[in-house]
């Protein structure tokens, strides 16, 4: 292992120790009672005795799915969202503006 | 041939008992857990055999699968999430013995399978078709994305610092074992290490969804959030998971801050006695870290709203860890 300097793993040791690991558990999993009672009040899902909505009206929608993460970073992306206008010209003034600074910087540089 | 045989056979065996070892201690450590925090809440507490219980009762029981769930994703997101949490414990160096695979894989490997178990949680809550789990699971992906990066941070900072001084591997358990963080700096370096060691004690109850950053499960808020749908042996396999992810994430901080044995202190030279004394010195200093950082802390807190932990992780987690990288670089310069 001297020879090794940096990070470095074994893939296929590591898929052959995932499917031994894998055919244990399943081994642990089939001790286990598998079966159920299908169409029965047990296979609905909890929701405190309301009533479910559609499958389709189930899910986080997608714009709040990181929603605890944006709100966390909410200084840092309420600018930068302004900042996305969605109209060309304000994406080339942005480009030249950090050409121009860039330039700058690599000429006193 | 045969030889080679014989050394995969044994490497096999090892790996069998430890997982089986992991298990017991995992489960055990569980029992101590809630018989502490029940104590120190002024309750009796369950008996510290009762995960022991609830596992075997939990394979006698019936494993619902919800009208509209995603079955086979359903069914196979609990494997998944043992598979990298047992898989982790090969990785990892226990008992004060170095890790099994330690020739297959480094401390990067452990940080990608860390991800395994969590990212086998958000599985399971999208396939439940439930609304409380598809918001655990949410949430189960925002604390993970909010945590990754300090704790990448802390163990990347305590392995460059090692591999530059030493000049040694830097991400091997070997070689932070051979050369001791706290050994190698002076006193800036020692704060630098305490405020990292701080942040990887502070992410240990993110990483098992345990109070105050259990947002994702929130029984009194979610009903169980991503778990809500999970019963019988599906139920046990993510019960067992857990148990077996908390030794392992415990372990990975004590190879990377405590990585001492006992046995040379006390004078023990016989191989088995010096095992045997590591591995329940192994199991003290396991004890201390869970108990500092998970007993107190459950017993102590009120959870974190999401937003909060995404918060403290991300951005105070991160900045107290890019303290403590600054700091051991300092210590490397003057």
């Amino acid at each position: 292992m001297a020879a090794i300097s940096l990070a470095f793993w074994n893939p296929v040791v590591c898929l052959v120790v995932f499917l031994v690991v894998i055919a244990l558990i399943y081994l642990l999993r089939s001790r286990g009672e598998g079966g159920y009672k299908k169409g029965t009040e047990q296979t609905k899902a909890f929701l405190c005795g309301e009533e479910l909505p559609e499958v389709e009206e189930r899910h986080v929608k997608a714009h709040n799915l990181y929603w605890g993460f944006f709100q966390a970073l909410k200084k840092y992306y309420d600018p930068t969202i302004k900042a996305h206008t969605g109209i060309v010209n304000d994406y080339v003034l942005w480009l030249t503006v950090i050409t121009v600074i860039a330039a700058i910087t690599f000429t006193l540089v | 041939m045969i030889g080679s045989n014989f050394s995969l056979g044994i490497t096999i065996l090892l790996g069998i008992v430890i997982l089986a070892l992991g298990v017991f201690f995992g489960l055990l450590y569980l029992g101590i857990d809630r018989k502490l925090v029940a104590r120190m809440q002024g309750r009796i507490g369950p008996p510290i055999r009762q995960p022991f219980r609830d596992v075997s009762k939990l394979l006698m029981k019936e494993s619902i699968i919800p009208d509209d769930a995603i079955s086979w994703l359903f069914k196979f997101a609990p494997v998944l999430c043992l598979m990298g949490a047992a898989v982790l414990l090969l990785y990892v160096p226990l008992f004060g013995q170095p890790a099994l695979l330690e020739g297959s894989g480094d401390i990067i490997v452990v940080l990608y399978l860390l991800i395994i178990p969590a990212l086998a949680l958000v599985l399971a809550g999208f396939s439940s078709s439930s609304p409380f789990a598809t918001v655990g699971a949410q949430r189960e992906m925002v604390t993970l994305m909010s945590y990754e990066f300090p704790l990448v941070m802390s163990v990347v900072a305590i392995a460059w610092h090692t591999g530059h001084v030493t000049g040694a591997s830097p991400f091997l358990f070997s070689t932070l074992a051979a050369f001791p963080i706290w050994g190698q700096v002076g006193p800036v370096g020692i704060i630098g290490a305490v405020l990292l060691l701080l942040v990887l004690l502070f992410i240990i109850p993110g990483e098992l969804s345990k109070i105050p950053f259990d947002m994702a499960e929130a029984e009194t808020e979610l009903a169980g959030g991503v778990l809500v749908e999970y019963s019988g042996r599906n139920f046990a396999l993510f019960y067992v998971a857990n148990a077996v992810k908390a030794i392992a994430l415990v372990a990975i901080v004590v190879g990377l801050f405590f990585p001492y044995n006992l046995s040379p202190v006390i004078g023990i030279g016989a191989a088995i006695p010096a095992t045997i004394v590591d591995g329940i010195f192994f199991l003290v200093k396991v004890f201390l870290v869970m108990f500092v950082s998970v007993m107190v802390a459950r017993a102590a807190m009120a959870r974190f709203k999401i937003d909060q932990a995404s918060k403290i992780y991300f951005i105070s987690s991160t900045l107290v860890g890019l303290l403590g990288l600054i700091l051991l670089w300092i210590d490397l310069v003057i």
